[in-house]
């Protein structure tokens, strides 16, 4: 379209295709009524159960009571402000800043390492797949409940073995600057199993002719993983980033079962945070606004992870 | 159109599914909400007695639902009253009655007992009078005891004697304590290979064991007439608090670090440690788990002989039905009557807070068989409330917090204490602008 003919074109064509859009969309809509009706069950559900609890939250976050008897009014952002201004928020969000990374990147390098040892099929990597899966089975807070005990001071089974190197014993769960570490481990030692899995199958589509060129073409064993296996693994990579981030945010079973946040909030998580918040503090508006501010990040984090798949997915 | 007819047909399945049948008349149905707290089989023996009930009045269904551990418990209690649906009985802790009373979710019990013809002195007269502060709140009754503790000193005495110490003469005050630990430790070069005695700190017992040392020095953990205060940054308990990090920093006989209770009943049980200082609930664990013999005694003293009482009331939330109301009341007369009473002790290691289970021939048989049990009892003469404020559970957290970065060695006994206070005055803050300063 020129300049020199302004806006008259569109204004005169206009009406035609709207009406035309319309039936279209009416069309469609009746096609996929059957779909839609099909898929109304399940909407009811998450409706009642998910988005119904979502809309909850946005609104308890916005109410608060200035003392124990008085009614909840209506606070605006203030619950907000408030849980920023928390140092025990800010702890919890540092914490699980360390512990998502210190646990995403020793699980992820484990499950590749272990994807490439196991990713051909025979019977001894097949039970040895199986050994490393087993911690996924089990459950976390029966797994928290083991390491309980594992982690017991002087008289666990840990402090057994390693007492006899050490002169003084580390108190795994009573020191504040062991215990985030000690949680990580469990993490780790429960997911590593499970991303493993996803290694696997993103192995499975590295193409065969591909790698047989490179081997035919003198590419060593290094270059091969360098060149071919790393790159074709990148939204395999993505993947498994994304699910090990979420984990890390939204699974405390441990920390409730071996420190509830203790010693001296050392172990506190944001999703522990909350919990404290609605629970010990009675303080739904809090929780409500801490939640919010954990599922925005976490959307966004999710958003950009995926948006940085496609992109990549898509690109030449 | 045949997936039309589908569709409705499952539609219609669902529905039926959604609205399960309307009860009819029978006897009035009521749940009872309970935790179990402690190393056991109390769900089983719960079970055994709420079918003794049922057998027993047919005009009540009593079901009994397990709800966790005590915060837990309070928990699922409030939820289900945000509901709507508050169970007809919960057996609460007994430090959170105070904050639930605040947050007005009780049911006062005064109506109930003037109902029976009784009065409160007199109802409340049958329960030893230490458990009484944590059941009444501003001269109402709120709830019954039902099973309760006292923190006790649990001796090694094959250790003990081992030592050279006479474990039929447990020591009574601080400074014997510190010298049994002191010869109760052995060491391997710098490696300790038996610690003196272990002292649990995790969330919850830590707070507990706090009071119980404070009050050993004199002191007291928060005003008991009104929930707006605790008294942190006091001498008695700066005193307690310093003891504490002497034995394990100075005196070297105790663990470093925060330990938490099955820790230390492990390390004990595993003769790790010599001592140990935890619950009369833990008693039956004890009794049956240790191959060696073991004595239990008073906590010692430095200025005076006191401890805090722990354990559960029956409590019924507020907004109950009428009837629910009048069920509930005759469950929970009925499991806190003195043959229930002692039954339950016996049974989980509580001891029974109905003063006439005492004079019961079982429970006359058990203590002459079980003497350790006696001690918890006799303890009682000098036991205390249990603290109890405005969100007791966060000011609690004030004073562990920093209790646990003492055992472990990052803070110093006095700032410690000072930085305590001042984050509980902070969440004791809304309680009090509404009550102690809200002035004419």
């Amino acid at each position: 379209m020129s300049l020199a003919e302004p806006a008259a074109l569109p204004v005169a064509t206009s009406a035609a295709p709207r009406l035309h859009l319309l039936k279209r969309f009416m069309g469609r809509f009746r096609a996929s009524l059957p779909a839609y009706l099909l898929l109304l069950p399940s909407l009811v559900f998450l409706a009642l159960f998910t988005y119904g609890a979502m809309g909850r939250v946005f609104v308890d976050a916005l109410y608060q009571r200035a003392t124990p008897k008085a009614p909840v009014r209506f606070v605006g952002l203030d619950n907000i402000s408030a849980v920023l201004a928390d140092p025990a928020f800010t702890g919890a969000v540092t914490n699980n800043l360390i512990y998502a990374v210190g646990t995403a990147v020793p699980s992820i390098a484990l499950a590749l390492l272990f994807a490439l040892a196991l990713s051909r099929t025979h019977a001894v990597s097949s039970a040895l797949r199986a050994a490393l899966f087993l911690p996924v089975l089990i459950p976390m807070v029966a797994a928290s409940a083991l390491f309980l005990f594992i982690f017991l001071p002087n008289v666990g089974l840990l402090d057994y073995y390693i007492g006899r190197l050490l002169p003084v014993l580390p108190n795994w769960l009573g020191d504040p600057d062991i215990a985030l570490y000690a949680i990580m481990i469990i993490t780790i030692w429960k997911n590593a199993g499970y991303y493993m899995l996803f290694f696997l199958a993103g192995l499975q589509a590295v193409p065969e002719d591909v790698m047989e060129a490179a081997h035919l073409d003198g590419a060593g064993p290094y270059m091969r993983l360098r060149h071919i296996i790393l790159p074709e693994l990148k939204p395999t990579f993505l993947f498994v980033t994304v699910i090990a981030t979420l984990n890390a945010v939204t699974q405390v079973d441990h920390v409730f079962v071996m420190t509830q946040g203790g010693p001296s909030n050392a172990t506190n998580l944001v999703l522990f945070y909350i919990y404290q918040q609605a629970v010990e503090h009675y303080d739904i508006g809090k929780a409500s606004a801490a939640t919010l501010l954990t599922l925005a990040a976490l959307m966004g984090l999710t958003a950009l992870s995926f948006r940085t798949m496609a992109n990549r997915e898509g690109g030449p | 159109m045949l997936f039309s007819r589908r569709l409705m047909l499952g539609l219609a399945m669902a529905g039926a599914l959604a609205f399960p049948a309307l009860a009819g008349e029978g006897p009035t149905e009521v749940d009872l909400f309970f935790p179990v707290p402690v190393d056991g089989k109390l769900a089983r023996d719960m079970g055994t007695l709420i079918k003794e009930f049922n057998e027993t009045h047919p005009d009540v269904k009593a079901t009994a639902v397990y709800t966790g551990s005590y915060d837990d418990t309070l928990i699922k209690t409030r939820a289900a009253i945000k509901a709507g649906k508050p169970p007809a009985a919960v057996i609460m802790s007994a430090n959170f009655l105070l904050d639930m009373q605040i947050e007005n979710e009780l049911t006062n019990l005064d109506s109930l007992i003037a109902a029976d013809g009784s009065t409160k002195e007199k109802f409340l007269g049958q329960f030893f009078p230490a458990l009484q502060g944590n059941a009444v709140i501003n001269r109402s009754v709120y709830g019954v005891p039902f099973h309760n503790s006292t923190p006790l000193l649990y001796i090694n005495a094959d250790k003990a004697k081992e030592a050279g110490l006479d474990p039929s003469k447990p020591p009574q005050t601080w400074a014997e304590l510190t010298d049994w630990a002191k010869k109760l430790t052995k060491r391997d070069g710098d490696k300790v290979t038996q610690w003196g005695i272990a002292i649990p700190c995790a969330y919850d017992y830590c707070g507990w064991m706090m009071e119980t040392l404070t009050m050993s020095n004199g002191g007291r953990y928060y005003n008991e007439e009104f929930g707006g205060e605790v008294y942190y940054d006091t001498p008695s308990m700066l005193g307690a608090l310093t003891w504490w990090n002497d034995l394990i920093y100075k005196h070297k006989v105790h663990t470093p670090g925060a330990t938490p209770g099955p820790a230390v009943s492990t390390s004990f049980i595993s003769g790790n440690a010599a001592m140990m200082m935890l619950s009369t609930g833990s008693l039956t664990y004890v009794r049956d788990n240790a191959k060696f013999a073991y004595k239990v005694a008073f906590i010692p003293r430095n200025v005076r002989n006191a401890v805090p009482i722990g354990g559960a009331s029956l409590i019924m939330p507020a907004g109950l039905e009428a009837d629910k109301q009048k069920a509930a009341w005759t469950l929970i007369k009925w499991m806190t009557s003195p043959e229930k009473s002692g039954w339950w002790s016996r049974a989980t290691g509580y001891f029974a807070p109905n003063m006439a289970a005492y004079k019961t021939p079982e429970m006359v048989d058990f203590l002459g068989k079980n003497p350790d049990a006696k001690t918890a009892v006799e303890q009682l003469d000098v036991a205390k409330p249990w603290f109890a404020t405005y969100k007791t559970v966060p000011v609690r957290k004030n004073l562990e917090d920093e209790v646990m970065l003492v055992l472990n060695g990052k803070k110093q006994p006095k700032e410690a204490l000072a930085a305590a206070q001042k984050a509980a005055d902070e969440t004791l803050k809304p309680y009090n602008a509404e009550t102690s300063l809200k002035l004419p």
